[in-house]
């Protein structure tokens, strides 16, 4: 250190008091800027390290609040939003399955990529996964290319390939879209393609909104009731089995909201594969195929000629034999009498007596009724396949307006449908359907298609059908079903005649319980045959109308609907206008 | 000594400036193991979320809808509940404790499992470890009083007996199955009785006819409370039910 040096100068400088003094002064302050020099690098030092310091922990401090926290939500969000039923159930959500890939390279470049021959390999792995073709996976092993071998692989499976010993097969961990119910409402969910994108159903309709990244982390509830829907797939199911039916569709809608609680469309597909979904199967019976839905019908037409005051009076008889229209003859199923008044021809499904309903109503308020039924347009639901109603253009003549009364000539979704008796029931009011869960408080307000008086005497009316009509075998006990059979010839090609008097559509269309309608139900059968369990009949009382009987007491304890025997919708001041009521 | 004191003083400063570094430098090592002590914990919460999720997917997949009604329809066989297994109110479930009233017809007994009471081994006694001679004289005791009951007396009830009858009458109705606990305890209320018969075997008339104050000795207090608790316990199952139902 130098600070010695001068001390020493100023002791050995005596003998020069002048020069000595000056140079004290010069010695002093150079000794003094030392001083102030050292003060100072010590203080920059200090500075330095509390700046240091400073900014570490200030650093830390910033880092630990945001770059941890991302990473952490980054790496639960999915990368695809999940998608559940109303009661938080998953539908579908990201799940991390295996796959089986064939890496030709694990082994080196030279030589074969697998230890034992191409031909052993390929015979294990068809003895672990049987769905797949032994050729096909042999010549993919013989190409030495690197490719999938079999996607979703289980665990176990996994292992029973690990035993192989074959290092060229390997498990890559994939996040895959995966469909925890299996086929249950598929046609609400639709699939998620090869390229991650969504097809039909609530997948495509929602595609933007599940891939966002802002919203990805949110799962999206869905309308339905995954235990609804199960028993309404279950019960149809079960049905079409039993009648060799080409097909069923089903729907449970909340009156009051237009929620769709479950929406079926049988035969089904397995979104998980979405490889074989492309097939027939994805065809939604219930939104995108167009039928004549017949005497389910009528109620539409008895409501609508009590709103315009063609029918003011329940007793009124109306003749019931065979009439002649046009040189087209309108027939009933049985000979019902010589009259009959209107709850007996809703109890018997007279198709001669709604005609007459329909000619005295009029073309133009009946096709104005149905216009405010959103049957002249594809039905307001949330799934991209949506059918377009065949819908008589211009005006409609009267033998067309006789027919659209008892429900032919207008060919509409089973959704239509749902969305009509909906209003049947509710107290007059249309409501678009919609399969995302809807408060209570915020429901949609409707528009007013009939009067609440009108839609309390189709209540008593459809309760009538199911205690004493064609419905009987509907009427689940204590939970007051109303509803109204329909059987329907299938139309020929092209919507033109009726060849085929053994294809019909049998549908039964019910809302529960009377007294105050919470829930609608359809339940469409396509061309159910005549077997011994539906008593050797192919009319909707036999096969339709059963599974809605079954399908209400599985249901209506979930739904808030508990049974009562001593309740039910008033229907005394009809009961003494029904003769008898045998049905259909 | 000027000297010693400046070095000493920036001996010092460049010690406390020293040992500020070294300070800092703990202090940094202390947050970064901190740090990553924090990000192992999230990347396991990560994990075990993760885990948590794919365990609820197996879960969801293995108890599809599909699967249950599968396992319903091969080993459960379970149903839908039926109008009449529904109560509205806990007054209609009181309305089932209700006494059969005068005149009405005797309640249809099933056959169930309260026999099984009957075929119970007779209660013994703790010290001699022989089977009490009063079992006999007790099973004679609730018989006797079902049939002052049946017979339709008009004298206000006592409510032991009250108890008794109702509760008969509630057990047949919901069909109750007792098992071995249920049956122990009803042997142990039927020796209780019989107590109470052997004691005061003048009374016994009396509590039948009930309708004396006196009646109320503690023991019979014991009597009715024992008979009660067999009774209470479908009650109060028939409740939990009704309201898991609901």
């Amino acid at each position: 250190m130098s600070n010695s040096s001068p001390v020493a100068q100023i002791s050995g400088s005596g003998p020069a008091p002048v020069t000595g003094r000056l140079h004290y002064a010069n010695v002093r302050a150079r000794s003094l800027l030392t001083a102030k020099l050292r003060l100072l690098w010590v203080i920059l030092g200090f500075a330095f390290f509390a700046l240091t310091a400073f900014v570490r922990i200030a650093q830390l401090g910033w880092a630990s609040q945001s770059a941890e926290h991302g990473a952490l939500a980054d790496a639960l969000v999915p990368p695809r939003a999940e998608i559940t039923d109303r009661n938080g159930v998953p539908l579908a959500r990201a799940f991390p399955s295996y796959s089986l890939w064939f890496n030709p390279k694990a082994l080196g470049t030279k030589g074969s990529p697998l230890v034992k021959t191409p031909e052993e390999v390929a015979r294990a792995l068809v003895q672990i996964f049987p769905g797949e073709d032994y050729n096909d996976l042999l010549a993919r092993l013989k190409a030495g290319k690197p490719t999938y071998l079999h996607r979703r692989v289980l665990p176990e499976e996994a292992n029973r390939v690990f035993a192989l010993g074959e290092p060229a097969l390997e498990f890559p961990r994939e996040t895959q879209r995966f469909y925890p119910q299996g086929t249950l409402a598929a046609h609400v969910l639709g699939f998620v393609d090869a390229d991650g994108q969504g097809k039909l159903g609530m997948e495509e309709f929602l595609n933007a909104r599940l891939t966002d990244p802002a919203h990805r982390a949110e799962p999206v509830a869905l309308s339905i009731d995954t235990r609804v829907q199960g028993a309404i797939e279950d019960e149809l199911s079960h049905e079409m089995l039993e009648t060799h039916a080409k097909g069923a569709a089903g729907v449970v809608l909340d009156v009051d909201t237009g929620e769709v609680l479950a929406l079926a469309s049988l035969p089904s597909f397995d979104p998980n594969r979405s490889d074989l979904a492309d097939n027939d199967h994805i065809k939604n019976r219930a939104t995108n195929e167009v039928y004549e839905l017949g005497s389910t019908f009528k109620p539409f037409t008895v409501a609508s000629a009590i709103d315009a005051g063609v029918i003011t009076d329940m007793a009124v008889r109306y003749p019931a034999r065979p009439l002649q229209v046009d040189h087209y003859t309108i027939h009933d199923s049985h000979d019902f009498g010589a009259s009959l008044n209107v709850p007996e021809a809703l109890i018997h499904s007279s198709n001669i007596v709604t005609a007459q309903i329909a000619d005295k109503l009029g073309g133009q308020k009946l096709r104005d009724t149905m216009i405010a039924l959103g049957m002249n347009q594809r039905a307001k639901i949330e799934l991209p396949a949506k059918g377009f109603p065949i819908w008589p253009k211009g005006e409609w003549p009267r033998l067309r307006t006789m027919t659209v009364g008892y429900g032919h000539g207008l060919a509409v979704t089973p959704l239509h449908l749902a969305q009509g008796y909906a209003a049947l029931v509710n107290g007059g009011l249309w409501r678009p359907a919609t399969l995302f869960k809807v408060d209570p408080a915020h429901a949609q307000p409707g528009r007013r298609v009939f009067q609440p008086a009108t839609s309390a005497r189709i209540r008593q009316l459809l309760r009538l059908i199911v205690v004493d009509g064609t419905g009987k075998s509907a009427g689940a006990q204590g939970y007051r079903v109303g509803g109204k059979t329909g059987t329907a010839e299938k139309a020929g090609g092209h919507g033109v005649g009726y060849t085929n008097k053994h294809a019909v559509i049998a549908t039964f269309a019910a809302a529960f319980p009377m007294d105050q309608p919470r829930y609608v139900v359809i339940a469409m059968l396509d061309e159910p045959q005549a077997t011994v369990a539906t008593s050797g009949q192919r009319t909707a009382a036999f096969n339709s109308a059963p599974v809605v009987g079954r399908l209400v007491p599985r249901i209506g304890p979930l739904l808030g609907v508990v049974p009562d025997g001593k309740r039910d919708v008033d229907v005394s001041d009809l009961t003494p206008l029904v003769a008898n009521g045998d049905g259909e | 000594m000027m000297m010693t004191a400046r070095r000493l003083r920036s001996i010092g400063w460049i010690a406390t400036l020293v040992v500020c570094a070294a300070l800092v430098m703990v202090l940094a090592f202390r947050v970064n193991a901190l740090r990553s002590q924090v990000h192992q914990s999230q990347a396991r919460i990560i994990e075990l979320k993760q885990e948590t999720a794919y365990l609820e997917t197996e879960f969801e997949t293995r108890a599809s809808q599909q699967q249950l009604k599968a396992w319903n329809d091969v080993e459960f066989g379970y149903v839908a509940p039926t109008a009449g297994q529904y109560l509205n109110a806990e007054r209609e479930l009181a309305a089932y404790a209700k006494p059969p009233e005068p005149g009405a017809p005797a309640p249809v007994r099933v056959a169930s499992a309260d026999d099984a009471a009957a075929d119970a081994p007779a209660m013994v006694s703790p010290m001699t470890g022989k089977p009490m001679a009063v079992a006999d004289s007790g099973d004679a005791a609730p018989a006797r009083l079902i049939a002052a009951s049946a017979d339709g007396d008009d004298t206000p009830a006592h409510p032991a007996r009250h108890a008794d009858a109702g509760l008969t009458a509630l057990g047949d109705k919901l069909a109750t199955v007792h098992h071995a606990a249920p049956a122990h305890h009803a042997a142990k209320a039927t020796t209780a009785k019989a107590k109470t018969a052997e004691a005061k075997p003048g009374h016994h008339a009396e509590i039948a006819k009930a309708h004396k104050p006196a009646a109320h000795d503690t023991r019979t207090a014991a009597a009715t409370h024992h008979v009660a608790t067999p009774g209470h316990a479908p009650v109060r199952l028939a409740l939990k039910e009704a309201k898991a139902i609901k």
